[in-house]
């Protein structure tokens, strides 16, 4: 379901990208699920086409939707193929540290330890 | 929410009873009749009520056109002359049933439309909702056969009728291909038709009246009453045994498709991920 309130300080196409993007990381809409047409979206919920286009086309943009030409708009497989490799990486990690003899809580420090290091790369890239 | 079609008073208190009742029925009882439910369950209501009587009236029309047939017909010994004037008022009378239903889709359509505008919140559905959902696969194959069933009626009666079954024969076929060609094209306008939705109950709401609707446009009754209406008597007599059967087969599989496909309300909580 996508709820667009126009008394919200949010603007609508942000209110439907984030509502697109969170129901497509939480895999509500499945890979390969076919998105309203633009148009069609837009009558729904009373925009402006421009308004539903930018929101399909920054989805786009961060890979999350693909356009087929006149089939329309479809879920893309980029992010679960993301999951994927991250879910693999993980695996190989805890070979690894099974393998060196690392305890889980040691394990999981220098884990968290990574995510902060790469959350602080990305603030300062910004 | 004030425009014309929901009066800053409030609709009805009988109307929002109705819509009460419509909500339990469907088990949406936990939201409320809000008025914009409460005005497009009603226009609902009015189109539905007005389209009966109106299929009624023709088909009285109908009858008394043949009972008028067979009188004079006996009056002047078989030769009368006024016959394609009876099959032309039959045919004014399908063409003018047609053209009403269609401008009672149009008064749903603006009255539906008049509400979503009123509407500071909008919700829909990311994926898009195809004819199969809709009508589902039985509904789907129950009107496609009673189309080919009246279809096949009217060329059968086409083929052997004589006289005054000859015309009342093209009449059918005429009336089976345009009530067919409204209804696929009623249903195609029910697809593309926009959500108007406020929250999650009326999105239910919304999905149960747009299958209604789909059902209500697609319903076989004309298919299965057009034969024996317009030919009953004056075709042969297998004809009419064929068309009494296919009438009585027709309404003996609607029961059945009733009973056994989902309802409105489970297909409609499937689409939108309600409980």
């Amino acid at each position: 379901m996508i709820v667009i309130d126009a008394g919200s300080p949010v603007p609508p196409f942000e209110q439907l990208r984030a509502q697109l993007a969170r129901q497509i990381h939480d895999r509500t809409l499945a890979v390969g699920s076919r998105l309203p047409t633009i148009r069609r979206l837009a009558a729904d919920l009373g925009l402006a086409i421009n308004t539903v286009g930018r929101a399909y086309r920054e989805l786009e943009e961060a890979g999350l939707i693909e356009t087929r030409g006149r089939a329309g708009s479809f879920v893309s497989a980029a992010g679960e193929e993301a999951r994927e490799r991250a879910r693999q990486a993980a695996a190989d990690y805890a070979a690894v540290v099974a393998s060196v003899g690392i305890d889980e809580t040691e394990a999981l420090c220098i884990v968290e330890a990574a995510l902060r290091s790469g959350d602080a790369a990305a603030s300062a890239s910004f | 929410m004030a425009n014309s079609s929901m009066p800053s008073a409030g609709p009805r208190p009988a109307k929002v009873r109705c819509t009460g009742t419509w909500l339990q029925r469907h088990g949406l009882g936990d939201g409320p009749p809000t008025p914009l439910l409460t005005t497009r369950l009603a226009v609902r209501r009015r189109a539905r009520l007005l389209g009966s009587v109106l299929l009624a009236a023709l088909y009285i029309a109908a009858a008394l056109v043949q009972a008028t047939d067979r009188l004079t017909t006996a009056a002047f010994g078989g030769l009368w002359p006024r016959r394609a004037t009876l099959v032309l008022v039959l045919s004014v009378l399908i063409i003018g049933l047609v053209l009403a239903r269609t401008l009672l889709d149009a008064w749903v359509r603006r009255v539906d439309r008049q509400a979503g505008a009123a509407l500071a919140r909008r919700v829909a559905h990311p994926v898009q909702l195809g004819w199969r959902i809709l009508l589902g696969w039985r509904y789907a194959v129950l009107v496609a056969g009673t189309f080919a069933g009246a279809f096949a009626l009217g060329v059968s009666a086409l083929a052997v009728g004589e006289g005054t079954a000859r015309y009342a024969a093209v009449v059918l076929l005429v009336a089976v291909a345009g009530v067919g060609l409204g209804a696929a094209l009623q249903l195609r306008e029910l697809l593309a038709r926009p959500v108007v939705a406020e929250d999650e109950v009326s999105l239910t709401a919304d999905v149960i009246m747009r299958i209604e609707d789909a059902r209500d446009s697609t319903a076989p009754s004309m298919f299965l009453g057009l034969p024996v209406v317009l030919l009953l008597g004056s075709a042969p007599g297998w004809w009419n045994a064929a068309a009494l059967g296919f009438m009585v087969l027709g309404l003996a599989a609607v029961i059945a498709v009733e009973a056994r496909a989902p309802s409105c309300a489970a297909t409609a909580r499937q689409v939108v991920g309600v409980g």
